[in-house]
């Protein structure tokens, strides 16, 4: 069966005088190449400044690679122009680490949620209000909460804002760059959990990128280990975490608290 | 909190001292351009409750002037005729804002004896009243230029700031040499190569462009680095990923957050170029007469004779202090609350 | 050297940006203002005519540009009509006198800023900071219109001082020092002007530098080393906090020329200011962009003199301009 999403040497230099991540001796990107089935999740595992953010964004089209190809249900969206790529976003949705950034905090949370349909200019006020608060019911914010601003809430409030924005334009495709990793233990766990129900009843795919084995472990079908803007090992989560390969696998494995032997399920608070 | 009260008490001075502007027509106890040629350059008048007996009156009361005897420009108090003031009396016709007609004054005499409580200047003109007046043309000026430059430089600045490459490069260049030239000077070589006899209307919109022109750069790069930190942020990235537009993202996530910055440096300008005009006007270069602003009515002053003998006509010169305390107190609250600046960064007072 | 080399770079593209600009505007109304001078019966119609050829008005933009250029890199600034005469001469004498004015009431005030923002900002928050504060504060308040208007009216009626130009009738016949004594007492008033309307700022500057300088670990080191109060406030903290004072000061000597354009129209001193007005009034285009000009280039200068400045004062700078 075809793969939902097929990246193929993707490579992304970084323009000289760029302020974010200055890689000055090596590419972002060094020729990563990855798949991941429909409804699965892909742990994509690695330490700060492995590539990982770059290779998320890359896939949710918000940069250009520098070459390679990205394919998307059979298309190859990094070619596509600018319009083109405008008509698949709606499939890949991103949701970002950190919520007080990824969120405009002088807006409510029904705004936030809303402001996907408003940008598509697909419906009307009513219904946009209405789907809206559909998707914030789904993942857990009550009908209170709807009109409170992003920075009255509290971050795990906040992370469910930002799925419940990523799922409101229905994508098939979930990108989750680090997206627990702010969070507490506690409320990592209730995410997670949201996140596993989410993917069941809607069919979602999910990119789950990490530094986190023991949340990678948790959530994932298969991982892929990267270091230095290359994949350096990949497959299913129970091989790589037993029998982990490459030794940057393995100093990440040893770098996680705990590595449970099964999947642990915790209580929802 | 006490931020908030500081604001908020700066905007309630600013606003009464506006309103008492706007509401010139109310405050002034005659029309600006009413002559009284039997009575130039005649000094303030005093307003009295005891009269030359040492009786106390409940109403208050002015001696009209009369030229002393065997002088042409001395004047004494006519002692003998006593007029007292009328409070909310009727008066010359006015337009409130120029839409209410209204004959309400705030005070005023009998049409026989007016008042002059700061005097009056060559052709007999009401100095009170034509200050009130003139302030609302030189208000308006300010205020209009400080928004045509803010307009301007946040506009560039967002242009620059967004779109970054040679866009970039080539704007914040001009704006380096705008900020280069000194105000004052670039001001008058504009107003210079404009062609000088025009209406008074004209001449107020010339003062209003010109003005504002020459201030956008400033506010330009303030505006560009809000823009290019703004941009960086996810949530402008995340709409980018729902297919948000350039024009979408500038105008619902980026210019709110450019906000605070045009805001302060409102409150910066405006009385920067309220002084433009007096500067321009007093000189001849600004609005003419018959209309008032408080560069005009400085401009007699330019004679030795006037500065001798009337030292009356230089009280417009203060009235501006008040509103510059008022703009000063509001930047500086401002500035505190979004303490991203300090007091001696980018946006302080420009010394020329 | 080679940040030297860059920074010299920049200012003269600052400069022919500026020269271009004013050229840009001369050119926006030429029409109109050869026919204005038409107007003027004080011009011949032949020396219209002539002027209209040599300044070449029927040439494309961009070659009078490079022709006026071209002059203006031979010292030769155009022709005054009001003074019939090269506008040369009769800008450097305005600007002689403007200088005059302008460094004596530069030193000055930083004379008095420099005392001042330092023993304030060694009594913060006590009273004699918080006199100082609400009087410069209150001076701010005042613009250099209003301040020279009422200095002059004060000057009027007292008759302390003369009320108007360089010097008085007859200087030519008096002694030196008298010449000197009429001089300084002609210049009492602008130069008072000058300084009202520069020191607040000046004082707040240097007291804001010098108060976090006075946080700094190292000057409470100093103190515990016992070392005297004045050595602490003037050898070490006025020297940590020379940096954004430096850049102001270049910023002063930029304005030199510039900055005392209304305190001279008011007060009637024969400077550059009063020149630009005339001309203005009069449409004696050449001596408005040779205004212009000079005072850009003393703006320039100014910049550039700070930055020379605090290359040399400042070996952090030097240190990171050299690695670059």
């Amino acid at each position: 069966m075809r793969p939902l999403l097929r990246v193929e040497n993707l490579v992304k230099h970084y323009a000289a005088g760029r302020p974010s991540p200055p890689k000055n001796k090596f590419p972002a990107l060094d020729g990563v190449s990855l798949s991941i089935r429909a409804r699965t999740t892909l742990a994509l595992v690695g330490e700060s400044g492995s590539g990982k953010s770059t290779l998320a964004r890359c896939i949710a089209c918000l940069e250009h690679p520098s070459s390679g190809s990205i394919w998307f249900e059979g298309v190859d969206v990094a070619g596509l122009h600018e319009n083109q790529q405008r008509l698949l976003r709606p499939q890949i949705q991103l949701v970002f680490q950190d919520p007080a950034s990824s969120l405009n905090p002088r807006w409510t949370a029904l705004e936030i949620v809303s402001e996907p349909f408003f940008v598509q200019g697909r419906f009307s006020k009513q219904e946009r209000s209405d789907k809206a608060c559909a998707w914030l019911d789904h993942v857990g914010i009550s009908r209170k909460m709807v009109s409170r601003r992003a920075d009255e809430l509290s971050g795990g409030q906040k992370q469910r804002l930002a799925i419940a924005r990523a799922l409101a334009l229905e994508p098939k495709l979930i990108v989750l760059d680090e997206a627990l990793s702010a969070l507490d233990y506690s409320v990592q766990a209730q995410i997670s959990n949201l996140l596993l129900e989410l993917q069941s009843s809607l069919g979602l795919t999910y990119l789950f990128i990490t530094h986190d084995f023991a949340m990678a472990a948790h959530l994932a079908d298969e991982i892929a280990v990267m270091d230095h803007g290359r994949i350096v090992e990949s497959g299913p989560a129970e091989r790589i975490l037993r029998s982990p390969g490459h030794h940057a696998t393995r100093s990440l494995l040893a770098a996680t608290p705990r590595v449970p032997e099964t999947p642990t399920i915790l209580v929802n608070f | 909190m006490t931020q908030r009260r500081k604001l908020t008490r700066w905007l309630i001075v600013l606003v009464f001292l506006h309103g008492v502007v706007a509401a010139a027509g109310f405050f002034a106890p005659y029309d600006p351009v009413e002559q009284d040629r039997e009575r130039p350059y005649l000094p303030p008048m005093r307003i009295h409750l005891i009269d030359a007996y040492g009786h106390f009156h409940l109403r208050p009361f002015f001696y009209p002037l009369r030229l002393r005897k065997g002088s042409f420009d001395q004047y004494e108090e006519d002692t003998a005729s006593a007029v007292p003031l009328r409070f909310f009396t009727r008066g010359a016709d006015y337009r409130l804002l120029r839409l209410v007609p209204s004959r309400l004054h705030l005070f005023g005499a009998t049409v026989a004896a007016r008042v002059y409580l700061l005097g009056s200047d060559a052709y007999g003109r009401d100095q009170l009243s034509r200050i009130l007046y003139g302030g609302q043309v030189s208000l308006l000026a300010g205020l209009l230029g400080a928004g045509v430059t803010l307009l301007l430089g946040a506009l560039i600045g967002m242009a620059a700031g967004y779109y970054g490459g040679w866009r970039d490069d080539l704007l914040m260049r001009a704006a380096e040499l705008f900020l280069a030239l000194p105000w004052l000077y670039l001001l008058f070589a504009l107003r210079a190569f404009l062609p000088l006899t025009v209406s008074p209307l004209e001449a107020f919109l010339l003062v209003v462009v010109v003005t504002g022109m020459v201030g956008w750069a400033r506010p330009a790069r303030l505006v560009r680095g809000v823009v290019l930190s703004v941009k960086e942020l996810d949530f402008v990235r995340a709409a980018r990923g729902f297919g948000a537009s350039d024009l979408y993202l500038l105008r619902s996530h980026i210019l709110p957050e450019t906000a605070n910055v045009l805001l302060t440096q409102a409150a910066i300008l405006v009385p920067q170029f309220v002084l433009a005009e007096m500067t321009l006007s007093f000189l001849g270069l600004g609005v003419p007469e018959p209309m008032s602003s408080w560069g005009n009515l400085l401009a007699s002053l330019q004679q030795y004779s006037v500065l001798v003998s009337y030292w009356w006509m230089y009280l417009p010169a203060l009235a501006i202090v008040p509103f510059f305390l008022g703009y000063l107190g509001l930047a500086s609250a401002l500035q505190q609350r979004s303490s991203a600046y300090k007091i001696d960064g980018e946006s302080g007072w420009s010394p020329t | 050297m080679r940040y030297f080399l860059r920074r010299a770079l920049h200012a003269v593209f600052l400069l022919f940006g500026v020269s271009l600009l004013t050229f840009l505007f001369s050119a926006l109304t030429p029409g109109n203002y050869f026919d204005e001078m038409r107007l003027n019966p004080q011009i011949s119609k032949a020396t219209v005519a002539a002027l209209r050829a040599q300044y070449q008005l029927d040439r494309p933009l961009p070659v009078r540009y490079l022709h006026w250029l071209n002059a203006v890199a031979h010292g030769e600034l155009g022709f005054s009509f009001a003074y019939n005469s090269p506008v040369g001469p009769i800008l450097w004498v305005r600007a002689r006198n403007t200088l005059l004015l302008t460094i004596t009431a530069m030193l000055l005030a930083w004379l008095l800023a420099l005392p001042l923002g330092v023993w304030s900002a060694s009594r913060l928050g006590r009273a004699p900071d918080r006199i100082l504060s609400g009087t410069t504060a209150t001076l701010l308040v005042i613009p250099e219109l209003v301040l020279a208007l009422g200095l002059l009216i004060l000057a009027v009626r007292t008759h302390w001082f003369p009320t108007g130009g360089l010097v008085s009738v007859g200087f030519e016949s008096v002694s030196p020092l008298q010449k000197l004594q009429d001089l300084a007492s002609h210049m009492v008033l602008p130069v008072t002007a000058l300084v009202l309307g520069t020191l607040p700022m000046l004082v707040r500057h240097v007291r804001a530098s010098v108060a976090e300088a006075l946080q700094a670990p190292f000057l409470r080191a100093a103190v515990g080393h016992g070392i005297p109060r004045r050595k602490l406030l003037y050898g070490y903290a006025l020297r940590a906090a020379a940096n954004p004072l430096i850049s102001l000061f270049g910023f002063s000597v930029g304005t030199l020329l510039s900055g005392s354009l209304l305190v001279e129209v008011v007060m009637s001193w024969p400077g550059v200011g009063p020149l630009l007005v005339e001309a203005i009034l009069a449409r004696d285009l050449f001596v408005v962009i040779g205004g212009v000009l000079l005072s850009m280039i003393f703006l320039v200068g100014g910049n550039l003199l700070a930055d020379a400045l605090l290359y040399w004062a400042d070996p952090r700078i030097r240190t990171a301009a050299s690695a670059k």
